[in-house]
C-alpha cells in the first residue's frame, strides 16, 4: 500500500477541489489521505493547530448526525480553523429556501471549506457548483460517505497492517447505504476482496454486475472473511417492508457469535454507527474489545477528517 | 375387491393385483402388480404368477393405480371454524377420497403467518390419520396485504410456499419485495389474482346471466390484470410463481406467453372452472357462488385446452368450507366457496370421458405437477419409493351427494353431478386410508 511519492509529513495532494466521493478518486490520492490521517493519529492532538489557522469551516448538516458532525468540528478545531455549525432546525431551509439559494447566501460570507451532509443523493455536488469554497461530502443520501470509507480503511490498515488481499464482508442494508458504496469503491481499489451480504430485498442485483459478489446467506457471505462490517438498519424498514421484522432480521442476518464462527479466525468487526443492538449485531460482539473495531473507527474519524480538511484547503485551482 | 386386514392398520405386504399402473414420472403405463411392503413400494411390474407374495391382496382389475394424489389448494377451517371441519376430519376425508397429501392455505383464524402457527399445526396434523399435511405461510402479516410476514422463519419451520387470501396483493412494491424475498428463500409464491377495484362488490362473472339476475359482475380481465402484473414481476425478480385457480381464457393466454419466455411459472385450476360455467348460477343457487366466480363457456373451454397443453399444470380442489348460514342468504350476501377434497379426483377424471384427455395427463396434473410446483418429493411408482398410492375405478357411475361426505363441510356446486369413477384405495406411507 505504500506508494512512491507519498509523504505523510505533508498534506495529501488532490487533483480536484472537492471531496464529493470515492468513486473515481485516483488511488495515490486515497492512499496519501490515509497515510496523512495515520500520521495525524500518531501525534499529540494539539500539534497541528496552525495548519488551518486562517480558515473558516462551515459544517452544514441537513440531516441529523452526532458523531460525524462532532468529528468534523474537532478535526477543524485541531487544525486551528474557525468552525461554524449549521443544523437543519436552525436553517432557512425550513422557511422554503432552495439548496442553491442557501449556497449563494453562504458563499457571500466567504467560507473556505463547506462540510455538508444532506438527505438527497447528489446535494454536495449541486452545492459545489454554486460556491467558491471547497466542499467535503459528509454523507449524501444513499450515495457516498467518503470520509467514513477513508477512516474505515485507516482502521483496517492499522489493525491488520494491510488492506490488499483481505476478504471483507459488508453486511446489511446495502441498497440504502452510502457507507457501503464508498467502501465498495475504496476497499476494492486498494485490493481487498469485498462482498455484500444482505437480504435480497436490501441489495440490488446490479451490484453483482458492478463486480461485487452478493450473498443472501449470512453464513456463506462472511465465510473466511477477516473483516465483517455491519451496517446500520433503519428499523422502520423492517416492519413488514424490506424485511418482515427485526426478529427475523436478527435471526437471519444479525451478527451473533454463532454466525461469526464462519468468518476467519480472529475476524474483526466494524460498524459505522449508530448501532441497533439486537437487530444487526449482538451486544456481546459489539462490546468485545478483542473483536470489535467500532471504537477505533470513531477515534480515527477525527484524524481522517483532519487529513481531508487539510487537503482541500491546500488545493489551488 | 378389497381384502385388506382393516382400516388404518399397517400392512406388511399388500399386493395390488392386476391393475393398470400409470406413473407419469416413470413414463409407465402397464397392466401389472404393485407390492407395498411396510411404508415402501417393494415391486412394480408385470403380474406376479404366485399369489402368496403378500398377506393382503387387492384385486385391481379395471382400476387405475396412480401415484398418490396431491391437493395443493385446500383451505382448512381449523383453527377458527373447526366445528365446520376439524383438521383431523379434513385429513381423514382427503385420505378416503384418494388424496395422499394436501397443502393448506393460511386464511385460518388466527392466520398462519408465523413459525409458531406452522409448528403447531404440523404437530397436530402428525397425530391425525389421513393425508399428509403441508402448509403455506401467509405472504403478509395477518393477511393484511400491507406488511410482509416472517417468511424466513416460516420457511425454516417447513412452509412449502407463501400464499395470500382471496384478496390480491394490490401494492406492486410489496409484491416485488415478497417475490424477491421468497426467491432468496427458494420458495414459491402462490397468488390469487383479482384486481381489487374491478372485483369490488362483485357477485359473479360479468355476463348476460349477471345482467338478467341483477347481480354485480366482475369482468374476467380482473384476474388477468393482476396476473400480468405478477408475471412482469416474476421476470424482474426471478421468483418461482404459481397462479392459483386460474379461471379465464385471457389468463391462460398470459400464462402461455410467460411459459414460452421461460419464466418459472406454474398454475392450477379446479374442477368448477372446467366443468361449470356462469349459467349454473342462473337461479341464485349460492352453492355456485365461488371465488373466482364461474366464468363464461369460452373460458371453461380455454381452461380445458390449457390443462391439455400443460399451460395449466395442476388440478386442485380449492376446498373451502363455508358455514351453511353463510350460504342461506341472498346470492349477493352469501359467502364464496365450497367443499372440494372429496370430489376432486372423480371430477378431474371426468375430463377423460368428456374432453378426451389422456389418463396420464390427468394423473400428472393431480400428482407429479403439484409436487413440482411446490418442491415436494416427486411421486413415483417404483421400487423403494414411499408407498403413497391412489387406486381409482373408472367404471363406477354414481351421483355426488354432499350429505354423503365424511366432512361436515358438505356444500358443493356438484350436488347431483354424475361421475364415472370411484376411489377404491388410497395408501399414505403404506397405510390404507379408505373405508
Amino acid at each position: 500500500m505504500h506508494i512512491e511519492n507519498i509523504n505523510p509529513l505533508a498534506a495529501a495532494k488532490l487533483s480536484k477541489k472537492h471531496i464529493l466521493g470515492i468513486e473515481g478518486m485516483p488511488i495515490p490520492e486515497i492512499t496519501s489521505l490515509i497515510e496523512r490521517a495515520n500520521y495525524f493519529a500518531e501525534k499529540p492532538k494539539d500539534t497541528f493547530s496552525d495548519i488551518l489557522a486562517d480558515h473558516t469551516v462551515l459544517n452544514i448538516f441537513f440531516e441529523n448526525s452526532t458523531r460525524t458532525k462532532v468529528s468534523f468540528e474537532l478535526a477543524a478545531k485541531r487544525l486551528g480553523a474557525s468552525v461554524v455549525n449549521i443544523s437543519i432546525s436552525g436553517s432557512s431551509v425550513k422557511k422554503g429556501e432552495t439548496l442553491i439559494d442557501t449556497a449563494t447566501t453562504l458563499n457571500a460570507m466567504q467560507p473556505d471549506i463547506l462540510v455538508i451532509r444532506h438527505h438527497s443523493s447528489g446535494a454536495p455536488l449541486l452545492l459545489s457548483q454554486h460556491v467558491d469554497a471547497a466542499v467535503i461530502n459528509a454523507g449524501d443520501g444513499r450515495h457516498e460517505h467518503p470520509t467514513q470509507a477513508l477512516l474505515d480503511a485507516l482502521t483496517i490498515k492499522r489493525s491488520l497492517g494491510r488492506i490488499a488481499g483481505l476478504k471483507i464482508a459488508i453486511c446489511g442494508d446495502i441498497n440504502n447505504s452510502r457507507v457501503a458504496r464508498s467502501n465498495m469503491y475504496l476497499l476494492s481499489a486498494l485490493g481487498a476482496d469485498v462482498r455484500f451480504v444482505s437480504p435480497s430485498t436490501l441489495v440490488s442485483p446490479f451490484f453483482s454486475d458492478m463486480g461485487i459478489p452478493v450473498y443472501t446467506n449470512m453464513e456463506q457471505g462472511i465465510a473466511g472473511c477477516e473483516i465483517v462490517m455491519i451496517l446500520r438498519l433503519q428499523t422502520e424498514r423492517m416492519e413488514g417492508k424490506e424485511a418482515p421484522s427485526q426478529h427475523e432480521y436478527f435471526q437471519l442476518f444479525g451478527l451473533d457469535s454463532c454466525k461469526l464462527q464462519k468468518a476467519a479466525r480472529n475476524a474483526l468487526i466494524m460498524h459505522p454507527g449508530p448501532m441497533n443492538r439486537g437487530v444487526e449485531i449482538d451486544s456481546k460482539i459489539a462490546d468485545d474489545n478483542n473483536k470489535s473495531l467500532i471504537r477505533t473507527q470513531v477515534e480515527l474519524g477525527v484524524a481522517t477528517r483532519m487529513a481531508c480538511l487539510e487537503a482541500v484547503a491546500g488545493v489551488k485551482l | 375387491m378389497l381384502r385388506s386386514s382393516g382400516w388404518g392398520k399397517t400392512l406388511n405386504r399388500t399386493l395390488l393385483k392386476n391393475g393398470r399402473i400409470i406413473c407419469p414420472s416413470e413414463n409407465l403405463d402397464i397392466i401389472g402388480d404393485l407390492i407395498i411392503e411396510k411404508d415402501k413400494i417393494a415391486y412394480v411390474g408385470k403380474e406376479q404368477p404366485q399369489s402368496n407374495v403378500a398377506d393382503t391382496i387387492i384385486e385391481c382389475n379395471g382400476c387405475i393405480i396412480m401415484p398418490g394424489a396431491i391437493d395443493m389448494r385446500v383451505q382448512s377451517a381449523d383453527p377458527g371454524t373447526e366445528h365446520l371441519e376439524s383438521l383431523s376430519d379434513l385429513l381423514s376425508a382427503a385420505g378416503n377420497a384418494g388424496i395422499t397429501q394436501l397443502v393448506s392455505l393460511p386464511a385460518t383464524s388466527p392466520v398462519v403467518d408465523s413459525a409458531v402457527m406452522i409448528d403447531s399445526l404440523r404437530l397436530r396434523a402428525s397425530g391425525c390419520k389421513g393425508a399428509l399435511f403441508h402448509l403455506y405461510g401467509a405472504m403478509t402479516q395477518a393477511l393484511d396485504n400491507k406488511n410482509m410476514a416472517e417468511l424466513g422463519m416460516m420457511a425454516k419451520a417447513g412452509a412449502v410456499g407463501f400464499a395470500n387470501s382471496l384478496k390480491s396483493v394490490e401494492d406492486s412494491l410489496l409484491m416485488r419485495r415478497i417475490m424477491t424475498y421468497s426467491k432468496m428463500l427458494n420458495k414459491p409464491v402462490i397468488h390469487h389474482c383479482a384486481d381489487p377495484y374491478l372485483s369490488n362488490e362483485a357477485d359473479m362473472n360479468e355476463s348476460e346471466t349477471a345482467i338478467r339476475l341483477g347481480l354485480h359482475g366482475v369482468p374476467s380481465i380482473a384476474e388477468t390484470i393482476i396476473l400480468e402484473r405478477d408475471l412482469n414481476l416474476v421476470a424482474l425478480t426471478g421468483c418461482r410463481y404459481h397462479a392459483a385457480h386460474v379461471s379465464t381464457a385471457s389468463s391462460v393466454e398470459a400464462l402461455r406467453r410467460a411459459k414460452n419466455k421461460g419464466l418459472q411459472v406454474t398454475a392450477d385450476t379446479s374442477p368448477a372452472y372446467f366443468l361449470l360455467n356462469d349459467k349454473a348460477a342462473g337461479d341464485y343457487d349460492t352453492a355456485f357462488r365461488l371465488d373466482p366466480p364461474l366464468r363464461d363457456e369460452k373460458d371453461r373451454l380455454a381452461i380445458i385446452e390449457a390443462i391439455k397443453d400443460g399451460t395449466i399444470d395442476v388440478i386442485a380442489s380449492d376446498h373451502h368450507p363455508i358455514e351453511m348460514d353463510k350460504k342461506m342468504l341472498p346470492f349477493g350476501q352469501a359467502a364464496s366457496g365450497a367443499a372440494g377434497v372429496e370430489t376432486l379426483l372423480p371430477l378431474a377424471f371426468s375430463l377423460y370421458f368428456t374432453s378426451d384427455m389422456s389418463l396420464s395427463k390427468i394423473i400428472n396434473a393431480l400428482s407429479v405437477a403439484p409436487a413440482k410446483a411446490i418442491s415436494l418429493t416427486i411421486p413415483r411408482l417404483a421400487k423403494g419409493e414411499q408407498a403413497n398410492i391412489t387406486i381409482i375405478n373408472l367404471s363406477s357411475s354414481s351421483v355426488i351427494r354432499g350429505a354423503n361426505f365424511i366432512s361436515q363441510s358438505q356444500i358443493t356446486p356438484f350436488e347431483h353431478y354424475l361421475i364415472d369413477s370411484k376411489i377404491v384405495g388410497c395408501f399414505v406411507n403404506g397405510v390404507s386410508m379408505t373405508n
